[in-house]
């Protein structure tokens, strides 16, 4: 799915520049749950945003199935993220004016699947959240726990090859933490997803296939997981 | 449609923000439509001033020369005792006896005038013009239509039987005009209220039209009479001019009033066959210079003037009026415009900044960048249109609140305009003095000026809006949502 060379992103930050991520290497396998810890400001939302097309490496290369990110378009790339890859924030970042089944409906927006088509799919996708009956509430009308179903809702609803998460549970309570962890467990068994998921708890890390932690920059794997 | 759900929940979440921003297009825009209403409104005014100084649809006029020197006060009641009196063909002459009476004197026969009415028809104190000249005048390249008329004031004293009464003094305008209702001329604007206009049948009838005014002062209706030079002539028509002009009395036909006047031989000359005044109508605007330039080449003693210059040399609060709005009113709505424009670019720009971790989302979730501009720009042009409505809604407040206030505006001619040689005449015939017409201010707003009000509050709203977009173009997506976390 995914092969890392290489790669180094640096920022210029006042006269210094910082380097955030240092020659990292890797092969994401077809259908795997990859676990990413490490601490705050070592790299790991960096290297999720390279993943995740959002932003480019200052030196070599990210190739999702066999395509160099850093060759294409930004046209290309936005093709790529609507198409293929699924986001989960740990803040939720969902659109507050917006209804929670409008919210899942604005991922197939640039699809151009049609409106009948869009309500479906957004339908099916909160019903397999759990979410049904709260199609019509506002973010702020939702629960903690219930805004990160809606924003798993809506990174699944497009059928993505892959899904990153940028701490999907670090604004969450325990119980919910588990719900949540649960839930995507269940859609990366179910659909087959490749899973990328970032977290800062050992316990949610654990039930990856492989966890990799990154420090200073460098990625280091750490175990190997029960398969699927 | 998701686009406008997704709009219309957006600004109704930045509610005070959009309302702000409407509200500041709309002050600038209701301005422009108020300035552009009021200056509307004095252009009408000025424009009304103008047919009424010089006749409504006409680009030149040409008066006749300064007389020669012997020419004589034709309408002098009093003559000097330098001067004796003229002689009439009827012999008739005013003069004032030793002690003090008035008697009127037929071939050197005077009779005390008590009891008596003295009539006297008097041609302005300018040199007439033939009308051959009318016709070569109508033959000019780029003349479109050309009319002589012949312009006279009937004076007439009516000295009571009891000499410790004072004396009666009646006066009415006239204008001797073709029997054809032509575009152009005195009654090229009129509208027959009662009878009808003159026919050719009429040249040499003694039928008269009377101004609507004049009528209803002296309660005259079709089929009345008036007496001119102590001939009656029968009215056949009601005329009402345009409001703001000032139109002679009574109108008889040209060749009638040619014969009167003739018949009065107190020009020191024949008026035979002559008008006083070409009213000229050139091919198109563009040829007005050339035409009024042909024509003074043609006939350097007389007057030719044009409206645009005339409008040049009207003063008084009308010109001030047109001054203010050119200048003032334009400017400070150019101002307001430009500070409604910077408010509403800076809070859009401010919105974008609040908004970027939504922006970056969507650029996350696979948005397009011209799909989140075109979002943004909505949202502008939403603004942009309720500050359009709300615009001119000022707009047609700020006309309304000027035409309720706003008092008459003046407007002072120069003493070369026709009406006021006849004024000048009416007065006494011997000075030609400026003229002072008052005009109502009358703020009208156009389907034109809504257009443009519309057109400047969107445009405001999509400048407001572009300059969002530009920021959201240069957003990247990790850097965005980086200010989330």
């Amino acid at each position: 799915m995914y092969k890392l060379t290489g790669v180094t992103k640096e920022y210029q930050k006042g006269r210094s520049i910082v380097g955030a991520l240092q020659g990292v290497d890797l092969t994401i396998a077809d259908g795997e749950w990859l676990a990413v810890q490490g601490r705050t400001g070592h790299g790991k939302s960096t290297l999720l945003n390279l993943l995740g097309g959002l932003d480019q490496p200052t030196g070599g290369t990210v190739a999702l199935e066999g395509t160099i990110l850093g060759a294409l378009r930004e046209t290309q790339l936005t093709r790529l993220r609507a198409a293929s890859i699924g986001f989960i924030f740990q803040t939720f970042n969902l659109i507050p004016t917006l209804s929670a089944a409008e919210n899942v409906e604005a991922a197939l927006i640039p699809l151009r699947v049609s409106q009948p088509g869009r309500k479906a799919r957004t339908a099916a996708a909160l019903d397999s959240v759990g979410l049904a009956d709260r199609s019509a509430h506002l973010p702020s009308e939702l629960s903690g726990g219930q805004q990160q179903r809606v924003a798993i809702a809506r990174a699944l609803v497009k059928d993505p090859k892959v899904v990153l998460a940028d701490e999907p549970t670090g604004n969450l309570d325990e119980d919910t933490r588990d719900d949540i962890i649960g839930l995507l467990e269940r859609m990366w068994r179910d659909r087959g997803l490749t899973l990328i998921l970032v977290t800062h708890d050992t316990s949610i890390a654990r039930r990856a296939q492989r966890t990799g932690v990154m420090a200073n920059g460098r990625l280091t794997m750490r175990q190997e997981s029960p398969t699927r | 449609m998701f686009f406008i759900a997704y709009l219309r929940r957006e600004l109704r979440r930045r509610m005070r923000q959009a309302v702000f921003i409407a509200l500041g297009l709309a002050l600038g825009v209701g301005l422009v439509v108020t300035v552009a209403a009021a200056s509307a409104g004095v252009s009408k005014a000025q424009s009304g001033v103008l047919s009424a100084l010089y006749g409504v649809g006409t680009d030149i006029t040409v008066t006749g020369g300064a007389p020669p020197p012997h020419y004589s006060s034709a309408g002098s009641t009093q003559p000097s005792k330098a001067t004796p009196p003229s002689k009439n063909r009827d012999g008739e002459t005013l003069q004032i006896s030793p002690g003090g009476g008035a008697q009127i004197c037929d071939n050197g026969h005077c009779v005390n005038a008590a009891g008596r009415t003295y009539d006297r028809l008097v041609p302005p104190y300018r040199e007439p013009i033939s009308a051959s000249t009318v016709a070569a005048v109508a033959r000019l390249h780029d003349v479109a239509a050309a009319t002589g008329v012949l312009t006279l004031v009937d004076s007439a004293i009516t000295y009571p039987a009891n000499p410790a009464d004072s004396p009666q003094l009646a006066t009415f305008t006239i204008d001797g005009v073709g029997p054809r209702h032509t575009p152009v001329g005195p009654l090229a604007a009129a509208t027959i209220r009662s009878g009808h206009f003159f026919t050719p049948a009429d040249s040499h009838a003694n039928v008269a039209l009377v101004d609507s005014g004049y009528a209803a002062s002296d309660n005259l209706k079709t089929g009345s009479t008036i007496t001119i030079r102590q001939v009656r002539f029968t009215v056949i028509g009601i005329v009402t001019q345009p409001q703001g002009t000032s139109p002679p009395d009574v109108y008889i036909p040209l060749a009638r009033a040619q014969t009167l006047a003739t018949a009065t031989k107190n020009l020191g000359g024949s008026v035979a066959n002559t008008v006083n005044l070409i009213y000229v109508v050139a091919s198109s605007a563009a040829d007005i210079p050339a035409v009024q330039q042909e024509i003074a080449r043609r006939l350097p003693g007389d007057i030719v003037t044009a409206a645009g210059g005339l409008a040049g040399q009207v003063t008084g609060s009308l010109s001030s009026a047109a001054k203010l709005t050119s200048d003032l009113g334009t400017w400070v709505s150019v101002l307001v415009l430009i500070a409604a424009f910077a408010v509403a670019s800076l809070l859009t720009m401010a919105a974008v900044g609040r908004r970027a971790a939504e922006f970056g989302t969507l650029k996350a979730l696979g948005w397009p960048t011209r799909r989140i501009v075109a979002q943004v720009l909505g949202e502008s042009l939403a603004m942009g249109i309720a500050g359009a409505a709300a615009g001119t809604g000022l707009g047609f407040t700020g006309a309304a609140i000027i035409a309720a206030v706003a008092p008459n505006l003046s407007a002072t001619a120069p003493s070369s305009t026709i009406g006021s040689m006849q004024q000048a005449i009416q007065a006494g015939g011997t000075a030609l003095g400026n003229r002072t017409i008052m005009v109502p201010l009358s703020p009208s707003v156009t389907i034109g000026v809504i257009v443009l009000a519309v057109i400047l509050a969107m445009a405001g709203g999509l400048l407001a809006g572009a300059l969002g977009s530009w920021r959201i173009a240069r957003l990247r997506p990790a850097a965005a949502l980086t200010l989330v976390a």
